[in-house]
């Protein structure tokens, strides 16, 4: 038996979430939902996802296509981080404390 | 302890009705939510002032409590004495260096408690807690030297009062972090546990300074080896080396010495390389007899 599966109507039962919100999801391609003998399941790896589209949906009034945009920009937004960090990491190559200062020229 | 002007936060007037409160509030929360800004300390802290302003001007009974006693807040030593047991209940609660990161901002300021701690928390409607199913993720930050960082290493740390055998494996970067499993706060009814997100730090080092898998050293030398050729001792992380030095070597010249850089996180026996530059001493404090050699010099050129 898996237990990593949670059965989706329980979920949102618990959750006070409404089952379409996360079909919804699964249709924009932003979750993954199991369907196991007829019974959908949510695998528990997406929890940490949904929580934070719930919050977005719910508390902020974004709708899924506000989230998909989100998600990809969010997904942009990190990968320039990266890039900063190892720029900046770079730059502290070339960055000496000491200089000499030169008043007359 | 300082007044805290929720109006202010949330930019509507004294006047403002419960919609006006709930869209100011809304239009923040897009702009500032944790989910929306991650990693940024400056969001989440401004998040959780526009979460409180929200959580006393959207409930009307705290909003008239806040308006009655709000402004006379620092003369109302009758009302802090009656919140005492309110206030000691606060300094009750754990502390140390471990938060929440369900990005809900429950965090409230000791303002807020003392005014509102007894009166049954929020109301619900804007927070996680309507959505409780798995546990909270807790964050931390961990400090490691770039030696210690160089090798896989054991550490324990404590946990809200638990004490975890962590494994640092070797390689690890400024700024990374690694997720611990089922490490976080407890489920509710039935969830999974949360995750413990630990993310590292690794100061500079006084020898060595890192980018990506490279190593960059400053090696001096002598002026007599840069001109004549010979041979210099280099340090690298764990050892030394003897690197050949070629006659004419110029100052700043760089070399790569291939592999013995930083390790790969998670690939065992893959390094790095270390970039040396050469940073030529030239002699000061000459005997008269070393600047007559020198001039020698000079006048053959």
């Amino acid at each position: 038996m898996q237990t990593d599966l949670i059965i989706v109507n329980e979920y949102c039962r618990i959750c006070h979430i409404e089952p379409s919100f996360l079909y919804l999801l699964q249709k924009g391609g932003l979750i993954e939902i199991d369907t196991v003998e007829g019974e959908s399941y949510l695998p528990a790896s997406q929890l940490y996802d949904v929580e934070r589209y719930t919050r977005m949906y719910y508390d902020l009034s974004i709708n899924i296509e506000g989230i998909d945009a989100i998600h990809h920009l969010l997904g942009r937004v990190e990968s320039l981080q990266q890039e900063v960090n190892r720029l900046k990491s770079k730059l502290r190559l070339y960055e000496t404390e000491n200089h000499d200062s030169i008043e007359d020229l | 302890m300082a007044y805290i002007d929720y109006y202010k936060i949330l930019g509507v007037d004294k006047s403002a009705s419960q919609d006006d409160v709930k869209k100011a509030y809304k239009k923040l929360a897009r702009k500032y939510h944790p989910d929306l800004n991650p990693n940024d300390p400056d969001a989440h802290r401004k998040f959780q002032e526009i979460n409180e302003a929200n959580e006393v001007l959207s409930d009307p009974e705290k909003r008239k409590k806040y308006d009655q006693y709000g402004e006379n807040w620092k003369h109302a030593d009758e009302f802090e004495a009656q919140q005492q047991q309110y206030r000691q209940y606060q300094n009750g609660q754990g502390g140390g260096t471990y938060w929440s990161s369900s990005g809900d901002g429950s965090e409230f300021s000791d303002f807020f408690e003392q005014m509102f701690g007894g009166m049954g928390g929020r109301s619900g409607r804007s927070s996680r807690s309507s959505y409780s199913f798995r546990g909270q993720d807790y964050t931390t930050e961990l400090q490691v030297s770039l030696s210690d960082a160089a090798k896989t290493h054991k550490q324990i740390i404590s946990v809200n009062g638990k004490n975890l055998r962590i494994t640092i494996p070797a390689g690890i970067a400024d700024g990374q972090t690694i997720k611990l499993k089922g490490q976080g706060g407890p489920g509710v009814n039935g969830g999974p546990a949360g995750d413990l997100y630990i993310t590292f730090h690794i100061p500079e080092d006084s020898r060595f300074k890192r980018v990506g898998d490279d190593l960059y050293v400053t090696a001096p030398l002598n002026l007599y080896t840069a001109i004549l050729g010979g041979e210099q001792i280099v340090e690298t992380m764990d050892s030394k080396v003897k690197l050949k030095i070629k006659p004419g070597t110029q100052n700043n010249t760089k070399v790569r010495l291939k592999g013995k850089g930083f390790p790969v996180y998670k690939e065992e026996g893959k390094f790095g390389d270390m970039i040396v530059t050469y940073s030529i001493d030239i002699p000061t404090n000459l005997t008269d007899k070393q600047k007559d050699l020198f001039r020698e010099i000079q006048s053959l050129n």
